[in-house]
């Protein structure tokens, strides 16, 4: 405040050089403005949208802001891809999910790190007659969904060779054909 | 083409966003003075995306992504006040509706367009089917007409709805790719799109489904908000303010904010609400 008359009306603006600052006439309280390119916040302590770290290290070393990490599993015309903070992924695409999109959501499996969005996640497709509690997801890595006895296939939707009725909903019964009569 | 004659009150500024802050810039005659331009609200540390004015009561409300919520502040400067802090996700598009006193918003996680009063009561869903990446939005408040898109790179598309969410239609599907900014003009009864895939800008005339191209080539629009005979983008490849004469179908000016960021919503703040009342004012 220059209207005051004494000697520490002007002070230097608490903000990284480059930056100018202002203060809110309401509160009084002095933001920095023209943050350095990629920071923002009242202290120049932020990234920008699309960018994560600690430019001032106020949580530990200082870390220069820098894009996402999401594995290629964002849009890049998406807003709030990641956190400004921690650069934990917050719009995973592709069926991706985790900490980087990282890995296939719930309910799909493949490698949510494949280079092309068609090899990354496929969806489970359990059975829900072969699966047990009619469970929707499956390993994440071979897409095996958990199957009723007797059940066989990466879904759960055919039975075990010698035996039937996976419509029971509870596994597949053993065929006891006698082995006189019977072809195979 | 003859430049319509449109007469525009004075003290018009256009507002946009910049991550943490909204800029003005006010207008003469049909330039930006970007001399003059400067913040009008400091909000530090948030990711504002959408950006709407309310003529009557000359207020600023605007979406931000960092702690979810839509906020009004006064452009004379006044108190940032949250009018709706719950249940949202990703807020991007609003509206305002001056006359009915209600404004709609665009939600791209929830996926859904929902609709309050200004005070943020009386909040309810318009919309929550066939949407994937809605962002845009925006009001036709003299006929009551609501016009939002979804640029979900799958099936991109320009839809429109009355103001109760019923006769959704979609109006635009073909030769699009990301349409990120939408505006409508009451006087021209234009509705205008730019898309950052096909680096086009549109206009459509909703009614009579003629559709136009203004520009070709644009870079990457996010905003767009009409001024008369000027059309205005936010730009994230060279993080500016365009300026497109509609007329002469050309960029005829830029304003370069002096921090280098991206620039998000665009909206014209009229001086004074222009003419006109629907059935929701007068009941």
């Amino acid at each position: 405040n220059a209207t005051r008359g004494t000697l520490g009306d002007c002070q230097p603006c608490p903000c990284p050089a480059g930056a100018t600052c202002a203060v809110v006439i309401k509160t009084n309280e002095v933001v920095c403005t023209n943050c350095p390119s990629g920071t923002t916040g009242k202290r120049c302590e932020l990234c920008d949208d699309g960018f994560f770290g600690d430019p001032l290290g106020q949580n530990g070393p200082v870390r220069a802001c820098r894009a996402c990490q999401c594995n290629g599993n964002t849009d890049p015309n998406a807003v709030g891809n990641c956190n400004r903070e921690n650069g934990e992924c917050l719009k995973c695409i592709y069926n991706t999910d985790g900490f980087f999109c990282d890995r296939c959501k719930d309910g799909y499996y493949g490698n949510a790190l494949a280079p092309s969005p068609a090899d990354k996640c496929k969806p489970c497709s359990c059975s829900p007659l072969g699966t047990v509690d009619q469970q929707t997801s499956c390993s994440q890595v071979t897409g095996q969904c958990p199957c009723l006895p007797n059940v066989a296939q990466r879904d759960c939707s055919a039975c075990l060779p010698g035996f039937f009725n996976l419509q029971s909903g509870s596994g597949c019964e053993r065929c006891n054909c006698n082995p006189i009569g019977s072809s195979s | 083409r003859p430049t319509p004659h449109v007469v525009l009150p004075p003290g018009t500024h256009l507002l946009f966003a910049q991550s943490g802050r909204i800029d003005h810039i006010p207008m003469e005659d049909y330039n930006m003075k970007k001399e003059e331009a400067k913040a009008v609200l400091h909000l530090p540390g948030k990711v504002i995306i959408g950006v709407a004015y309310d003529c009557k009561e000359k207020m600023i409300y605007w979406t931000d992504i960092t702690s979810p919520s839509i906020s009004k502040a006064s452009i004379d400067g006044g108190e940032p006040t949250a009018v709706i802090t719950s249940g949202l996700s990703s807020p991007e598009g609003i509206a305002i509706d001056h006359l009915g006193r209600t404004m709609f918003w665009t939600d791209s996680m929830n996926d859904c367009i929902e609709v309050a009063s200004l005070d943020g009561a009386q909040r309810r869903v318009l919309i929550n089917t066939d949407l994937v990446n809605p962002r845009a939005i925006i009001t036709d408040p003299v006929n009551g007409n609501l016009y939002w898109a979804d640029w979900n790179r799958e099936a991109p598309k320009i839809e429109t709805s009355y103001m109760d969410g019923s006769n959704r239609r979609v109006l635009v599907q073909s030769d699009l790719m990301l349409p990120n900014a939408l505006t409508y003009d009451p006087q021209t009864s234009l509705l205008c799109w730019a898309d950052a895939g096909t680096h086009k800008m549109e206009c459509m005339n909703p009614g009579r489904g003629q559709r136009s191209t203004v520009l070709e080539g644009i870079h990457y629009p996010f905003g767009i908000t009409t001024f008369g005979k000027n059309i205005y983008y936010t730009d994230w490849k060279r993080n500016a303010v365009v300026e497109v004469d509609h007329y002469a179908e050309q960029e005829s000016d830029e304003f370069l904010p002096q921090k280098r960021a991206n620039v998000y919503g665009i909206t014209t703040a009229y001086a004074q609400c222009l003419p006109g009342q629907n059935y929701c004012s007068v009941n």
